[in-house]
């Protein structure tokens, strides 16, 4: 590369970095400014009195360190909420300490939240710089705004809860695999990256099932032309074949309790962990002198396989004295998990088997059609493209690496829910990872489009340039999400598309109308200016520990008093599940009313129904 | 590829101009509190004793805050087709112009039996319409509205009785607070029951509730259900439920439903037709169920005859 193309390539590459920065600030911006209304969902009511103590730990480990690092010092404060590792929770719980407690410039909810802001803000600069390096700026541009153009994405942004930083994560270890393949060191942000997604939620364990069929072929192709690359590559995958096959082997043989059981410091599984982590290394540093292209391909996985563990276990404490144990119960936890009841295409789905096509029919019918319908087209165009090249003459509609990495990673968090016997509750949440990298294929989508617009309207036209068609036909795209955003914030869980024909239309349809129980925050305004002095209130679904925080926010008055059901209140303010009607008909028995005295309801939906007593 | 993309484009373009015309005209489908108000001031006119209100999309229950509080509103997932016996005139509240509304398709399940007194008036987005109700069957006897005047006991298999003393509304039976029998708001299969609470003691033993003369029409009806989402749970552990109608005096079975766990919704069952009933009979009703753990049992036994036009 000569000076002067460098130079260029260097001002590109700055450009393109000053423009994900902005990204990430204006979406920063935009979720603290909108942040207030949003409502406290039932699980972030707990991840906030998580993160506050694990945050009190830190205090604590200043002030007293011996005893701060001892098994019972840490579990005083990490034993809540261990069914999640703690890195966001910590992060939470650090910022409502530094922006809450010691500036005293914040109320506590917002304090808690704003590292969810920052993290769910690298998924814009990330899906960014992601799309200019694969598909160009515009494509890249396309992704990075619609992901917050999505209501549901958009208000699930603003929790201190997991389901965003985990797609945050997710999305950060595939784009620094991605950039491993040619750039030095990003093989190890990728094993740190990975770490964090770990240490945020368990779907980062599936990472590497993802990404590492993607190294082998590579490592296979680009080990081809050199006999002695090919071997420290059949080495290196020979290595996690005949350690995975070691351990199939112990827990077949030992079965799941023994197999915990007999996990201690010297034993067969640490030795097989240990071989593993030193073969590693031994391995990589041969391939490098081997092969640094072949070394590129392959280190990404093993800083995962090394790095990954290590930050997990490294970032919560809860795991230091007892690793095994209790990482065996988390694994156990997740892999046991309930199932709540979902209401979907008029069915109460209760227990598994639950329908194959649920995630794809549910992301239809929740993200804007005009999101959702150049996502679809892209992953469609990437597909017909790696069929249509099985042929010899179409070989060149093969997909690129990063066209097949990206549609994999878009497939991948949705084939796994898709799976009829994990759980389907949720909403869209717990498929979040793939959708920046549907976001990227509708960005390729979309730019293509208005290339070929541009093309062919050339002849006519020549000083139509691609920039302004792509940005107005992005604009047509994202106005009718933005419309959809703005009326439907605070009350995102409720948000359905225009091929579902709005929430009306879902309502019709028989599809779940809310969840987590935010959208109490639509009738608290009534229940301030209409509740008696210290009346007791029930509000169905919502947590005892949410009732506080809506109090200790503001937003909910202070003498009133939570009541345990309808039965010892004055008040109940009923959440309209399908799931719950028996809960409706408990508040007329016990208030001798069937005639509500307020209600939120969305686009004529009831959502949120008050009674007082008769 | 080009021509495909430029497929594409059209495509996205058509979609996004729909989608925005969409957004930007659905707040103009939706009812605005004043129609709500004029609708509520007719029905309060222009509404009788004995008339119900009917929802259609099922789900739009908005109504509920501004209707007459005289005015039973039913809206429910399945209400469409609920023959609504006990009302001679329905009023329909319907949204025709909702996203996915299917007026004529309610129509088509609402209609037969019913026939429409005078043409639906507008209020903006709301459309009103009265209709006689043809399948209108007055009850004559209703064990849930009646049951002050019942005797309840909890019947031991060596046939003690426990009485369950009645407290002006409740009758209560010694025992866990489940061991009661009142008319009672509860859901079954998603549709609000102002049912007969009657919980299956557990073992042999039997919760009874004795009518000394109940008034009966044309034939006798029994619907039972389990309340809620337990009605669902399906655990080996769950029993049936059975549920039972005897002549007092002869101990004659007249009709019995049997609920076993997983099954959702209210099960019924009625004399025969040809049967001819007398005027009056003694009657006894008892729930039993072996292990009584999630069988929160509600239930109607009724007596309705045809209308006299």
């Amino acid at each position: 590369m000569s000076s002067r193309s460098t130079r260029q390539w260097l001002a590109l590459r700055l450009k393109d970095n000053w423009i994900a920065a902005a990204l990430f600030a204006a979406s920063a911006a935009a979720l603290a400014a909108t942040q207030a209304p949003v409502g406290f969902v039932r699980d972030e009511s707990v991840y906030f009195v998580a993160a506050e103590s694990y945050a009190r730990w830190f205090q604590h480990l200043l002030r007293a360190p011996a005893q701060a690092l001892t098994d019972n010092g840490i579990v005083r404060f990490f034993e809540i909420n261990h069914e999640h590792p703690a890195l966001m929770k910590m992060l939470f719980g650090l910022s409502y300490l530094v922006f809450h407690e010691w500036l005293g410039v914040l109320k506590p909810a917002a304090a808690f939240r704003i590292p969810a802001f920052v993290v769910a803000s690298l998924i814009p600069a990330v899906t960014y710089l992601f799309g200019r390096s694969l598909f160009g700026r515009k494509a890249g541009l396309w992704a990075a705004v619609s992901f917050l153009l999505v209501p549901r994405q958009f208000f699930n942004a603003h929790l201190a809860c997991f389901d965003v930083p985990i797609a945050a994560f997710w999305l950060l270890t595939v784009y620094a695999f991605f950039r491993a393949q040619r750039e030095p060191l990003w093989w190890l942000w990728c094993g740190l990256a990975f770490g964090a997604a770990l240490a945020t939620k368990h779907n980062g364990w599936f990472l590497p099932f993802v990404l590492a069929p993607f190294a082998v072929v590579r490592g296979w192709i680009l080990s081809r032309g050199s006999p002695e690359a090919r071997v420290w590559f059949y080495r290196f995958v020979g290595l996690y074949a005949g350690v995975g096959a070691l351990f199939a082997v112990l827990w077949i043989s030992e079965g799941p309790r023994r197999f915990v059981a007999n996990f201690t410091a010297l034993s067969p599984a640490s030795a097989l962990l240990a071989l593993t982590a030193v073969g590693t290394v031994a391995i990589l540093r041969q391939l490098r002198w081997a092969s640094e292209s072949l070394f590129r391909a392959l280190a990404p996985l093993g800083a995962m396989a090394i790095l990954g563990p290590l930050v997990f276990y490294l970032h919560w404490p809860y795991l230091w004295h007892h690793p095994i144990d209790r990482a065996a119960w988390y694994f156990d936890f997740h892999a046991t998990h309930v199932h709540y009841a979902w209401f979907y295409l008029g069915t109460l789905l209760r227990d598994p088997p639950f329908p194959l096509d649920y995630v794809v029919v549910k992301t239809a019918l929740t993200v804007p059609i005009t999101i959702f319908l150049p996502m679809a087209i892209g992953l469609g165009a990437v597909a017909l493209r790696a069929v249509a090249s099985v042929a010899r003459r179409w070989r060149f509609f093969r997909p690129s690496f990063g066209e097949a990495l990206v549609a994999a990673n878009a497939v991948a968090p949705i084939l796994i829910i898709s799976h009829p016997n994990v759980p389907h509750f949720g909403g869209v949440k717990h498929w979040f990872p793939a959708m920046p990298f549907l976001a990227l294929l509708g960005g390729s989508c979309v730019a293509c489009a208005a290339l070929s617009f541009v093309h062919a309207l050339r002849r006519r036209r020549r000083a139509l340039s691609g920039g302004p068609v792509a940005g107005l036909l992005s604009a047509l795209l994202f106005a009718p999400a933005l419309v959809a955003t703005a009326r439907n914030h605070p009350y995102g869980t409720s948000y359905y598309s225009e091929l579902a024909g709005g929430l009306p239309g879902a309502a019709t349809l028989g599809m779940q109308r809310q969840f987590w129980s935010n959208n109490v925050t639509g009738v608290l305004d009534w229940l301030n200016a209409h509740a008696p002095p210290n009346a007791r209130v029930w509000l169905h679904e919502v947590t005892g520990l949410a009732f506080q925080e809506y109090q200790l926010n503001g937003m909910l008055r202070r003498d009133l008093q939570a009541a345990g059901g309808p039965w010892d209140a004055q008040i109940a303010v009923y959440q309209y599940h399908q799931e719950f009607r028996e809960h409706e008909m408990n508040v007329w028995q016990a208030f001798g009313t069937e005639t509500p005295a307020a209600a939120l309801y969305l686009d004529e939906t009831p959502q949120i129904i008050v009674y007082q007593r008769e | 590829m080009r021509i495909l993309s430029l497929a594409d484009f059209a495509v996205l373009t058509v979609a996004a101009v729909a989608a925005l015309y969409f957004q930007l005209s659905l707040p103009g489908r939706l009812p605005t509190e004043g129609d709500y108000r004029g609708v509520a001031e007719s029905l309060a006119k222009e509404s009788k004793n004995g008339d119900v209100l009917l929802l259609y999309p099922w789900w739009a229950e908005r109504a509920r805050l501004y209707v007459p509080r005289s005015l039973p509103v039913v809206g429910y997932l399945g209400s469409d087709t609920n023959p609504l016996r006990d009302f001679p005139r329905i009023w329909v509240l319907a949204q025709p112009n909702l996203p996915r509304s299917d007026i004529k398709a309610f129509e088509r399940r609402f209609i037969p039996g019913r026939t429409a007194l005078g043409s639906p008036r507008s209020f903006g987005n709301l459309q009103l319409s009265l209709y006689r109700n043809g399948l209108y069957r007055p009850a004559v006897f209703s064990a849930a509205a009646e049951h002050p005047s019942a005797r309840v006991y909890i019947e031991e298999p060596d046939h003690r009785q426990l009485d369950c003393p009645f407290d002006g509304k409740v009758h209560r039976c010694p025992g866990p607070e489940q061991l009661r029998v009142d008319q009672e708001w509860h859901e079954v299969l998603y549709e609000p029951r102002h049912c007969l609470w009657m919980h299956p003691p557990g073992g042999p033993r039997r919760l009874v509730a004795e009518f000394p003369s109940a008034k009966l029409g044309e034939r006798l009806t029994l619907a039972a259900g389990i309340v809620g989402e337990y009605a669902s749970r399906r655990q080996p552990e769950l029993t049936v439920t059975h549920v039972v109608v005897e002549e007092l005096t002869s101990g004659r079975r007249l009709l019995e439903i049997a609920i076993p766990p997983g099954r959702e919704g209210m099960q019924q069952a009625e004399t025969p037709s040809q049967l001819q009933l007398p005027s009056s009979m003694a009657l006894k009703i008892w729930v039993q169920s072996d292990n009584p753990a999630l069988r929160e049992t509600c239930l109607e036994l009724f007596s309705d005859r045809s209308a006299t036009p």
